[in-house]
């Protein structure tokens, strides 16, 4: 157990890109070899050691190396400079399928592609069941994969990919095929390899999959590795320059599109959405359970009473998430808006999960019927992924209560010898 | 040695590389693997006719004192160059089409170029079957026949040697490609297979005969035309030839395979 499963160790790697420009008949004669080519480093001096039986992440932009030191570490590639030193079987799953023969059915396809994956004729004869059981495709598996849907080709291939039974695994953002459904067996059946002691190193550009999943991760950046050290750490310092990167585009982008912004309504009219942080400085970028504040701007030529200003956040998808609006005063005396102005929706923990929101405000009457002004698109809200992980479309903003013992005596109660709790139940220390 | 052990521990690859080629070979066909035999049969049946009917071609008598055929004096040395021109072909045609396989999981390059020789071997064994079974009608068996083994391991080594030498230069010069293919017919005609050594005048004898390929002809045309055994001089130079194409061969594509992954 103490030996670590891998050792990469001062890792370079230089690629040759070559030149496919169009050459004149001399430079051809001239220029016999094709050597015209420019070099670049993919990794400059990278070390990484894996321990054995934990779950290993590599993260960075495109182009930053993660995949260059993945196939290095599967030895699909060789470094330039370098060593790596594996102890255990590697299966490297950079493609579902990979192999797979369109001419060939299902079930010569799970032989081969298994063979592929190092698995031998034998262990393949034992595991056949359950690959086509697992595939859920027993009724095609003898027909030609060509025949097969995009879907039912990567499900064949992920089947067969799982049962390959490694010592270390090596996963290149497979993950991030697949509906839903595949993409929950996906991680299900990672995590029960980790917990067989498989070791697992993982290419991803999720940070949520990088926190809950891995031990320790490294982030990359143009062949450099970052940072290096527990996954969570990793992840937050390279959330952090994501953030910077994202937020500084978002201003530039505010910056070029403020120009063409124009007065709508008559009487009264939005002027502008904008989003302050916790410690009221603006920003277009919210944290989920973070504290945002949601200003809308008016504008009001003549003395508005009681108006009623709203707005709708809507998500990638174009559904409507929320849609707070201020409570319709009836009565005469309300508030009276002239001039300019803005009005402030606060949130102490904002509840989105990370994406791309979209806000229309809009301007109505004390009655709520008629619209002075309505603004689609009036601002853009970026939630990026924060320390604290939002899983679905809110965080319902709750808390769990500690645990407390059920005490009951009912009817139901009595088919069961009364003596102890059921094992589960009981809280570790609690047993004198 | 460590390069015989790794090939040996991904033999079950190799062997499903092979599969999928005769698999999805005749797939979608009437007579499936009947084709295996009705090619060389009737490529025996058309030689047969042209250079035995309307050339009248005047073949050696075979080992039995009796039989005079030249379609299969010709089949015996062709049963040779098929498998040789199938291994080069099939290695460049292997390496070359591995390309998305090699990027995606580790294996040894040269496992697709053995798995095509697997089923140029099945093939061998077929013509041979065919070429051995008229060669008993006929009345010309012998124990010679006993060459062809020996003249499959070294034809093997010969031919495998010299695909992978050609077949990873064509992954950097795809040049080598076209050329290997004009080669491969002046070997064709450099090598006695649709004539008899004999006919060689002897200026160009001495050429003729370092080509290793015409000692394997020979060997074969022995063994079950001739049914004599070749010499030991002859036969201790051409193994030796084979052997030493292969170790080239070999080491020369160990070398230059390294980092095939990311050229093709």
């Amino acid at each position: 157990m103490s030996e670590p499963a891998i050792i990469a160790e001062d890792i370079w790697k230089r690629f040759r890109v070559y030149q496919e420009r169009p050459s004149s008949l001399k430079e051809r004669v001239t220029k016999l070899s094709r050597d015209r080519y420019e070099e670049f480093w993919a990794l400059k001096g990278v070390s990484v050691t894996v321990p054995q039986g934990t779950m290993y992440g590599l993260v960075g932009h495109n182009g930053s190396g993660k995949s260059s030191l993945l196939r290095i570490m599967a030895g699909i590639h060789r470094p330039t400079k370098g060593t790596v030193t594996t102890h255990g079987r590697i299966s490297a799953l950079l493609e579902l399928g990979a192999g797979f023969h369109p001419d060939l059915s299902g079930r010569e396809n799970v032989y081969l592609n298994a063979a592929i994956l190092g698995l031998s004729k034998k262990e393949t004869d034992n595991l056949y069941g359950r690959i086509v059981e697992f595939s859920g495709l027993s009724e095609f598996i003898d027909t030609p994969v060509k025949h097969y849907s995009s879907g039912m080709y990567v499900r064949l291939g992920f089947s067969v990919a799982v049962h390959v039974d490694p010592q270390i695994l090596i996963v290149d953002e497979v993950v991030a095929v697949g509906d839903e459904e595949f993409q929950r067996r996906c991680f299900e059946h990672l995590n029960r390899l980790r917990s067989k002691g498989t070791t697992i190193v993982l290419v991803t550009h999720s940070l949520d999959l990088v926190q809950t999943m891995c031990d320790d991760a490294t982030w990359l950046d143009h062949g450099d590795a970052k940072a290096q050290g527990p996954a969570s750490e990793v992840a937050r310092r390279y959330l952090n320059q994501v953030n910077e990167h994202e937020t500084e585009r978002i201003e530039r982008e505010a910056a070029a599109g403020n120009e063409d912004a124009v007065p709508h309504g008559t009487t009264m009219s939005i002027d502008g959405v904008e989003f302050l942080d916790g410690s009221g400085n603006a920003t277009p970028v919210g944290t989920p359970l973070e504290p945002l504040t949601i200003r809308v701007h008016w504008r009001a030529d003549e003395p508005v009473e009681s108006p009623v200003l709203s707005f709708v956040v809507w998500n990638e998808n174009g559904v409507p998430i929320a849609h707070p609006s201020m409570i319709p005063i009836h009565e005469s005396g309300g508030p009276v808006y002239e001039g300019a102005g803005f009005v402030d929706y606060r949130i102490e923990k904002l509840s989105l999960s990370p994406g791309v929101y979209n806000i229309t405000a809009a301007a109505h009457d004390r009655a709520g019927m008629t619209a002075f002004d309505r603004v689609d698109n009036a601002a853009t809200l970026h939630v990026q992924p924060g320390s604290v992980l939002v899983r679905g479309v809110v965080d319902l903003v709750g808390s769990w209560r500690p645990l407390e013992r059920k005490v009951t005596d009912g009817p139901t109660d009595r088919l069961r010898p009364a003596v102890t709790p059921p094992q589960d139940l009981m809280v570790p220390g609690d047993t004198p | 040695m460590t390069a015989a052990t790794e090939i040996w521990s991904y033999r079950n690859l190799i062997y499903n590389l092979a599969q999928r080629e005769l698999r999805s070979r005749y797939k979608k066909s009437l007579l499936g693997w009947l084709w295996s035999l009705i090619n060389p049969a009737s490529m025996l049946a058309i030689y047969t006719v042209v250079f035995g009917v309307f050339f009248n071609a005047q073949p050696p008598t075979a080992g039995n004192g009796r039989t005079e055929s030249y379609g299969l004096y010709l089949f015996a040395g062709l049963v040779v160059w098929n498998f040789f021109s199938g291994t080069v072909n099939g290695a460049i045609i292997a390496l070359q089409t591995s390309g998305g396989l090699l990027n995606k999981v580790y294996f040894p390059p040269s496992a697709p170029a053995i798995a095509n020789m697997i089923t140029v071997v099945l093939q061998a064994l077929i013509e041979t079957a065919i070429l051995a079974a008229i060669m008993l009608a006929l009345g010309n068996g012998s124990v010679t026949y006993l060459l062809f083994p020996v003249l499959l391991v070294f034809l093997s080594m010969f031919s495998l040697g010299f695909g992978l030498f050609v077949s990873v230069f064509n992954v950097f010069y795809r040049d080598v490609g076209y050329l290997v293919g004009i080669g491969m017919q002046v070997l064709f005609y450099a090598t006695p297979i649709i004539y008899p050594l004999s006919i060689v005048p002897s200026w160009a004898l001495p050429v003729i005969r370092l080509n290793p390929l015409t000692q394997l002809v020979e060997w074969s045309r022995d063994a079950f035309y001739n049914l004599s055994w070749p010499s030991l001089g002859p036969f201790l130079a051409t193994a030796l030839a084979c052997t030493a194409t292969f170790v080239v061969g070999w080491a020369v594509f160990s070398v230059k395979a390294r980092n095939i992954a990311e050229e093709l």
